[in-house]
């Protein structure tokens, strides 16, 4: 017995460090796999106007009914990627940026943006972002735009969804 | 049997277990365990770098792309204020009051976070829709009802969630029990 001593307890540290390893893991993973869901729809770099969520809506979790999502995938494997956002006639709109472990690079509604388009270059450190233009730094290569726009009634989704799709990204070249 | 060969199996099964502790622990995470306020739980470091490894792996799981606190506060229930797990075969009143927030909404979930198949094609109640956000009451249940109904679909067990968009305080507080609707059970 005493010659599973040892080996017993690195089996006890790789445990306590999987544990942790995989905690850690774990967002990543599933942000991963978000991306690449939304992204086999219009490809990285493109943004993709989601119907209003119902019970079939299965690309994320927990999505609210109230809001109509376009969403982002992005790639900055080969440059920074453009977002522009086009105000449309709700009482609330929002860019957020998420980069590949879930944090929020950046986040700005109508009111901050005074009912204004919002462009933002996403960019890695040390990418170049031409001057005068607003650069969000994340870190990783990949990541989601989510655009936000409050339905208050599903009828007026019909204009709100014909405005939105002013709205784009594309990689900056 | 050789040693190596000991250590070899101690090591698979360590990062098998370890792996396999953490998977299960947060499945069986609640979303926003940190703060628990009636029914509600909630937490304000969702999408954020602050955010803990396990708070961040289980927002991962249930509320993927959450925004910050500043500008959403998102409450969940999966218990009625007596406790107990709702269940989509009764029927609840949710009754609140002014939500400190810009606007809020109230949707109903299955435990894995989407929305839940009814008739009536309704999955949220917001403050649109309320006539006197002072005071308001929702009553949640399979059957449709007078007033502003959400229905549960029959299904087992279903949470829901409370989001507050553009918090009075900015988001760096809890709503208080007062605030937060009650969620009580009146019958299956």
């Amino acid at each position: 017995m005493r010659r599973w001593l040892f080996p017993l307890l690195l089996g006890l540290v790789l445990a306590f460090v999987g544990y942790h390893v995989a905690l850690a893991q774990f967002p990543r993973v599933l942000m991963g796999l978000a991306t690449h869901r939304i992204a086999k729809t219009t490809g990285y770099n493109a943004m993709f106007a989601a119907p209003l969520a119902t019970d079939k809506a299965r690309a994320i979790v927990r999505p609210s009914p109230d809001l109509a999502y376009s969403s982002c995938p992005f790639d900055l494997s080969n440059g920074p990627v453009l977002v522009d956002v086009a105000p449309v006639p709700a009482p609330y709109w929002s860019l957020s940026i998420f980069n590949s472990r879930t944090d929020v690079a950046y986040v700005r509604n109508n009111i901050d943006a005074g009912n204004q388009p919002i462009r933002v270059a996403i960019a890695r450190p040390g990418q170049p972002v031409p001057d005068g233009m607003t650069a969000v730094r994340v870190d990783g290569t990949t990541g989601i735009a989510l655009i936000r726009i409050l339905v208050p009634d599903r009828a007026q989704f019909g204009a709100i969804d014909a405005a939105r799709k002013a709205s784009s990204c594309k990689a900056l070249s | 049997m050789k040693p190596w060969i000991r250590y070899a199996i101690c090591a698979v099964l360590g990062l098998a277990l370890g792996a396999g502790a953490a998977i299960q622990h947060v499945r069986t995470g609640v979303l926003g365990a940190s703060r628990a306020i009636g029914p509600w739980t909630s937490g304000s470091d969702f999408g954020t770098a602050r955010a803990g490894a396990y708070t961040r792996a289980v927002v991962s799981l249930r509320g993927l792309l959450a925004l910050p606190a500043h500008e959403a506060r998102y409450y969940n229930a999966a218990v009625d204020s007596a406790g107990e797990a709702l269940d989509g075969r009764c029927r609840y009143r949710v009754s609140g009051g002014t939500i400190p927030a810009k606007w809020w909404s109230l949707t109903l979930y299955d435990h894995p976070g989407y929305l839940v198949a009814n008739q009536a094609g309704r999955f949220s109640i917001a403050s649109a829709a309320v006539p006197n956000s002072a005071k308001w009451e929702v009553i949640v249940a399979p059957a449709e009802q007078a007033g502003l109904w959400l229905p549960t679909g029959r299904i087992d067990r279903f949470e829901l969630t409370l989001r507050a968009y553009l918090p009075d305080d900015g988001g760096i507080g809890n709503m208080t029990r007062d605030q937060l609707p009650s969620i009580v059970k009146e019958g299956c």
